[in-house]
């Protein structure tokens, strides 16, 4: 075996790694500075309601018939065992726990990533390519400020929004197909549901959105800022924006089910 | 060779409004005309890779509209095209990228392709690029081998949307001169949309300028320099006087 | 070559606001049925590029390998834990843990749970790059040496991610599975022999999860190559487009999950 050959794997392993190393503290760096314009807070208003507003619109059509098909897929991937296991004044209980904890604010954060974040990292890029960043700076508007604050801001938040309003379309979803699968009747759902759950269950999945939204606002921000080459620069942004944000909400998921577990 | 008759094509709005044109064989007819008029959704009406909504399109005399798409690959593989952000393939090589006609449309032993794609690079003072990928080229270098990728079938019609485009002066006297002496000794029949008025008028034999999605004039390169019609002369001598 | 669709007409103002968003749907899904009949029937019948499927899959299956091992890694981990730690709310018995995971894995978690990264991955790859061959005219190029492109560009990556996405998608899942494992061991001494219990999973389960896997891979690529050939307008237009695949083939893995598990339930019993 040749040096080249031998050396070939360990160099293309640490060179993955040095890129991931660069990525993540270019984000670091890219947070801190946006964090930096909110004391005192020097954030475009105009731009954070515009966003604000363009995110939410964007997404709830999306997010509520994800979530309703979800509830649903739940319950029936669920029924063979609950039948098996006799486990009818369960699963109310299983199902919201399920959608709170777990599946409500993972794969509104897949959605909303696919939807808001592919969408800003290509908006970003655009603006790039086109030299209409360099434009803001001629005009010493700064493009964290201007660009970047409202963005994360407005995804935090929209995120947060969307995953309250996901996560009770879903347990309908749940409760509807319930009744018509398993004759779990909607009372029984809801009585299996409330003694078992606690505020904190809510508030866990909400944090953990909470990070999944600054997770796909950071890493669509900083690939969206960072594009180099035109239109094919464009998509190869969005592409890696995009895989980035959905590789980091499993990372964040992991860690955070064991520390607000 | 081209006969186009009456042809409307609009997207949102109208971009080509009745153009009716004919570009003889044997001959260079440029398309001039300022931004946003229209030539290259003319090229490629002319190419068949756009249906228009009114009018037709004559190659060789054969109707593009009642082809389908692969009618339209019979008569494309007598039309050599040069697009306007020069459409390499950023997968293939350059020398690949020159004999992906030849693979695709013509049945011939591999010797023969890469002598030719060897002689098109020489042609293109390319010389040795064959290897090289289309990223690393400048843009001379890639209207370059766009221009020997739509020349090497020898093709009996050539299309070129903008070949000098953002080139520097020498560099376009070059693409001039190479897409001049093709057409000669292929006696091929030549559509140009160029930019650089002053250029193209120097090779072309006919000259039609479109303006607003309409032919505003239609004649040889004399006539146009001479035209005085007040639209045309302020287009083709750059005045700042006049009806643009 | 006029968009004047329905959605133009004279309708009063809040109809068309409800009904633009469904007609362009249904318009989108015409698109994607035309292209799916032409690319199956170009399959059987297409002029083949020789070594474009074997390379659109080591493309494929390069990209996307290690990130969907180390997700579906974490997937595994995430949910033997959270199942551990509410099962034992219930009973304290682990000893159906793994079993239990294992079934869902294999009817469905590996399919459906996997194909969502997937998409991420390979949808996205599919669309910007068609899109970005769209755009700088490359895709016009093609069709002038008659070249064409959904022969020439879908045919090839639509069997390519169908083979290669249900191939990572069935490592990936046992890679969740390992990493299930060393959760339940780690955490809740449940032993590797205990967790790794394949008695309940069913040949109907596996026939179902790999039914899943060949749809959801095939409707990836499907979805992405339309929104990529649909490209419109420069960068901007490359951007939407990626956005438009990552967000339609999730929504369609939803979907069709919804359904074939729908089916599954009263066909395939447990």
């Amino acid at each position: 075996m040749s040096r080249e050959t031998l050396f070939a794997l360990p160099a293309r392993v640490g060179a993955g790694i040095l890129s991931v190393a660069d990525q993540v503290g270019g984000m670091t760096l890219l947070l801190g500075q946006a964090l930096r314009r909110l004391f005192p807070p020097r954030v475009d208003r105009y731009e954070l309601v515009r966003n604000l507003h363009r995110m939410g619109v964007q997404s709830l059509p999306i997010v509520i018939a994800t979530a309703a098909f979800t509830g649903a897929i739940m319950v029936i991937q669920a029924a063979p065992l609950v039948i098996r296991f006799n486990a009818r004044a369960f699963i109310g209980w299983g199902a919201s726990f399920v959608t709170f904890r777990e599946v409500g604010p993972l794969l509104i954060a897949l959605m909303f990533n696919g939807r808001v974040g592919a969408n800003n990292a290509a908006e970003l890029g655009t603006m790039v390519v086109t030299e209409q960043v360099d434009g803001l700076r001629a005009l010493a508007i700064d493009p964290i400020g201007y660009l970047v604050t409202p963005r994360i801001l407005a995804m935090v938040v929209m995120i947060v929004a969307l995953t309250v309003l996901g996560d009770g379309v879903a347990v309908i979803g749940s409760m509807i197909t319930g009744d018509l699968l398993l004759d779990v009747h909607p009372r029984t759902f809801i009585a299996s549901a409330l003694p078992m759950l606690g505020p904190w269950d809510v508030i866990v999945g909400l944090i953990k959105s909470a990070i999944f939204g600054l997770m796909i606002a950071l890493t669509s921000c900083y690939f969206g800022l960072s594009t180099r080459g035109g239109a094919p620069g464009v998509g190869r942004s969005v592409n890696a924006s995009v895989v980035a944000a959905a590789s980091g909400i499993f990372v964040a998921d992991y860690l955070s089910t064991f520390v607000l577990g | 060779m081209i006969r186009i008759q009456d042809l409307s094509v609009a997207f949102r709005s109208p971009v080509l409004d009745g153009v009716s044109l004919h570009a003889p064989a044997a001959s260079i007819l440029a398309l001039v005309g300022p931004g946003a008029s229209g030539k290259s959704v003319l090229l490629k009406s002319v190419a068949g890779l756009l249906r228009p909504d009114r009018g037709e399109v004559f190659v060789n005399d054969v109707a593009l509209g009642d082809r389908d798409e692969a009618g339209l690959a019979e008569v494309r593989k007598g039309i050599g095209m040069l697009f306007q952000n020069y459409a390499l393939f950023d997968y293939l090589t350059v020398g690949e990228n020159i004999a992906f006609p030849l693979r695709r449309l013509f049945d011939l032993p591999e010797e023969e392709i890469q002598e030719r794609v060897t002689e098109r690079l020489v042609r293109v003072s390319l010389p040795g690029f064959e290897e090289r990928i289309p990223r690393s080229l400048s843009g001379g270098q890639k209207k370059r081998v766009g221009i020997a990728r739509a020349t090497v079938a020898r093709a009996p019609i050539l299309l070129y949307d903008d070949p000098t485009a953002g080139l520097d002066p020498v560099t376009s006297q070059k693409i001039y001169d190479l897409i001049k002496g093709e057409q000669r000794e292929q006696q091929s029949c030549v559509m140009v949309i160029s930019s650089d008025v002053a250029g193209i008028l120097s090779i072309a034999d006919r000259v039609a300028m479109l303006h607003q999605g309409r032919i505003a004039f239609d004649g040889t390169a004399e006539e146009a320099r001479t035209s005085q019609d007040p639209l045309v002369r302020q287009f083709i001598h750059g005045l700042l006087e006049g009806p643009l | 070559m006029t968009q004047a669709g329905l959605s133009e007409g004279h309708a009063p103002a809040t109809s068309r606001r409800l009904g633009g968003p469904v007609i362009d749907g249904l318009r989108d899904l015409r698109d994607l049925f035309r292209l799916l009949g032409r690319t199956l029937s170009l399959i059987s019948h297409g002029k083949r590029e020789k070594g474009a499927i074997v390379e659109q899959m080591y493309f494929i299956g390069n990209r996307s390998l290690v990130f969907m091992c180390i997700t579906m890694g974490f997937i595994g981990a995430i949910i033997t834990f959270q199942s551990a730690v509410q099962s034992q709310r219930l009973l304290p018995d682990l000893t159906m843990l793994g079993a239990t995971f294992i079934k869902l894995l294999v009817r469905d978690m590996a399919a459906s749970l996997g194909a969502m990264p997937l998409a991420t991955r390979v949808g996205a790859g599919i669309a910007a790059e068609i899109g970005s061959m769209v755009v700088t005219d490359q895709v016009d190029a093609l069709r002038m040496c008659a070249a064409d492109p959904v022969d020439y560009l879908v045919v090839p990556r639509f069997i390519a991610a169908t083979l290669m996405g249900t191939a990572v998608l069935i490592i990936a899942g046992a890679v969740s599975i390992v990493s299930g494992m060393l959760i339940a061991n780690g955490m809740f001494d449940v032993n590797f022999h205990t967790y790794l219990n394949f008695s309940m999973v069913t040949l109907g389960d596996v026939a179902l999860g790999v039914t899943k896997m060949i749809a959801f891979c095939a409707a990836i690529a499907i979805i992405s190559a339309q929104r990529g050939l649909a490209t419109f307008g420069g960068s901007e237009g490359v951007g939407t487009a990626t956005t438009r695949a990552v967000v339609g083939s999730s929504f369609a893995i939803i979907v069709l999950n919804f359904f074939i598990s729908g089916l599954g339930y009263f066909f395939v019993p447990s």
